[in-house]
């Protein structure tokens, strides 16, 4: 009973809830609009928002430096997640029959494992930085510690499961996974889309004002 | 006499119908007690050991000194040995000594840890606990022991889950809950294995050099750490005990993680033998490793009054290093050093004003 809840309803009212979510928080930020800039011009914004988009994913040399560690961990993690994400072979068969209706190629077994291996040393990293270190600790908040235990609790139960071969196991990390849907568009982990849209707006701003930034 | 017992209508139906089904039922019942009794005479006949001609050959097999590796078309390692003696061997170490003696040890381990607390109790900071301290830990430093220290806690529950569990768990939550349970525990054991490696990595890196033995160590060591005699020890930044346990802990992790890359990557020819050695040299040097963690977090929680405190804020109290690390406190003092609570609390972002630390402290946590 509550595994076919989990599987079917739960599964699409979360997908529902995520689409409809993050659509609901692009129209709110596009909707804010821009304050408008009457100066002159210097340069064109769209090459200073392109610039900024790609450019701020090396960091300055200075931050780097002193930012080494957390540098690392957030490379580790993110790429970690993101192979793990779209290209592990119970994900991507997953997406081929509930989505997309076709498949492509995954990870092979230990390319998907060394993918989790990073991304949880990534993740366990950079929440330990969240919790230790003065200035993080009093920015973050219960949604930064929600975000980042829910997707701590759907890796862990995903790896958990990994032996596919007990359907509760499978159950508990889809219904993980579908809390972490619903959560995502109302928490900090927009951050996934919303980077383009601050990256964009400061670079443009930049742009215009002829700033290298 | 039928008539004086039964009724008339009983005594009619008796002659007629009834009679007959009742014949019937008996004779039912006569013929499957029969039955019965028959086929547990047949279970009985066949319980009779009947010589198996091959089983000489395979007792025969079993018995040698040894593994008798034959000539096989099969490919695979260990694909030409008949019968592994060594396996039953190692089953029964691990169900008859392993299993009983490791939980022996840990449970006799927490009881000395409480026996150890109710006698002695908190170690309290003589001096009491001031309001200047010194910079310990760094944050990268602060944040490799918490990773090591929440691997290692995952790593040895799960582990203590497959080796107690069929013992102590399905008495209490069922075959089925454990089998899903023992499955998870495992999946999550063999995933979180390297993680461990990279974190005692880390840890060596960083702290190898502060746990070079020092002239002084030994006089640490012959006087218990301040156990034997009267007043303190003085050592440096870690003490003899520190650093032998910091030694143990690196000689037992390359045991620990050599046997635990041995089983789970079973991909480089290793034999059953082979990986039978591998599974009980983890279990023992883990459970050392246990062990000596209890006690660990036993120091560093309710055993000693500002152990814990350098590994949370960075920061640990003035008294305390003069208490347990006197020349290290010594010469901190000397080079200026010493910071007021009150420095530590603005640094830390706590105190009213909420000041930020500076931005060169904020990444080392200083």
């Amino acid at each position: 009973m509550i595994g076919q809840l989990i599987d079917g309803p739960l599964w699409y009212f979360s997908l529902a809830v995520f689409c409809l979510g993050v659509l609901f928080r692009f129209f709110t930020i596009l909707r804010a609009g821009l304050k408008p800039d009457l100066a002159i011009p210097r340069a064109g914004g769209a090459a200073g928002a392109l610039r900024n988009l790609f450019t701020r994913f090396v960091p300055r040399r200075d931050v780097a430096t002193r930012g080494r560690l957390t540098l690392v961990a957030g490379y580790l993690f993110h790429l970690g997640l993101f192979a793990l994400l779209f290209f592990a072979r119970p994900h991507v068969d997953f997406y081929a029959e509930r989505i997309t209706g076709f498949d492509w190629p995954a990870l092979p077994y230990w390319a998907f494992i060394i993918s989790a291996e990073i991304a949880f040393i990534g993740l366990l990293l950079l929440w330990l930085h969240r919790l230790l270190h003065p200035v993080t600790r009093l920015l973050s908040t219960a949604d930064d510690h929600i975000g980042t235990g829910l997707v701590f609790l759907v890796m862990l139960t995903g790896c958990l499961a990994l032996a596919q071969s007990f359907e509760p196991l499978r159950l508990l990390h889809l219904f993980l996974a579908e809390l972490l849907l619903i959560y995502f568009p109302f928490s900090s982990l927009m951050h996934t889309f919303t980077f383009v849209f601050s990256r964009g707006y400061t670079g443009a701003i930049m742009g215009r004002k002829g700033v290298n930034a | 006499m039928g008539r004086v017992l039964f009724p008339q209508n009983v005594a009619d139906a008796m002659k007629g119908g009834w009679l007959f089904l009742l014949c019937v039922l008996m004779l039912l019942l006569l013929v499957t007690s029969t039955a019965a009794i028959g086929a547990e005479t047949a279970e009985q006949a066949q319980a009779i050991p009947v010589p198996n001609p091959s089983a000489d050959l395979w007792r025969e097999v079993r018995q040698r000194d040894g593994i008798v590796v034959g000539k096989t078309q099969v490919a695979g390692v260990d694909s030409g040995a008949l019968i592994n003696p060594y396996g039953e061997t190692w089953r029964n170490f691990r169900m008859q000594q392993l299993i009983p003696y490791s939980g022996y040890l840990l449970v006799g381990m927490l009881l000395l840890l409480l026996l150890f607390f109710a006698i002695r109790g908190k170690v309290k900071v003589n001096a009491g606990m001031s309001d200047k301290k010194l910079f310990r830990y760094s944050l990268y430093e602060r944040m490799i022991h918490w990773f090591i220290a929440s691997v290692f806690l995952f790593l040895a529950l799960t582990g203590l889950i497959l080796l107690f569990g069929r013992s102590l768990l399905i008495p209490w939550v069922g075959q089925e809950l454990f089998s899903l349970l023992a499955s998870a525990s495992k999946e999550g054991h063999n995933l979180f294995g390297p993680v461990f490696v990279v974190a005692l990595l880390l840890i060596f890196i960083r702290f190898v050099r502060r746990n070079i033995y020092q002239r002084g160590d030994l006089t640490w060591l012959l006087k218990g750490g301040g156990i034997i005699g009267k007043g303190h020890v003085p050592s440096n930044f870690f003490n003899m005990g520190e650093k032998s346990m910091f030694w143990l802990l690196v000689l037992l992790g390359i045991v620990i993680i050599g046997s635990g890359l041995i089983l789970v990557f079973p991909l480089f020819g290793q034999t059953r033998v082979t990986m039978e050695l591998a599974h009980l040299s983890h279990a023992i040097t883990t459970l050392l490793m246990i062990l000596v963690i209890m006690g660990h977090i036993y120091i560093g929680s309710v055993g000693m009054e500002g152990a814990l405190d350098g590994m949370t804020t960075g920061y640990c109290d003035l008294n305390w290093a003069r208490e347990h690390h006197a020349q290290w406190a010594e010469r901190c003092e000397q080079e200026g050093q010493v910071v007021s609570e009150a420095e530590v609390s603005r640094l830390r972002g706590e105190s009213s004003g909420g000041h930020i630390p500076p931005a060169g402290a904020q990444e080392s946590g200083q």
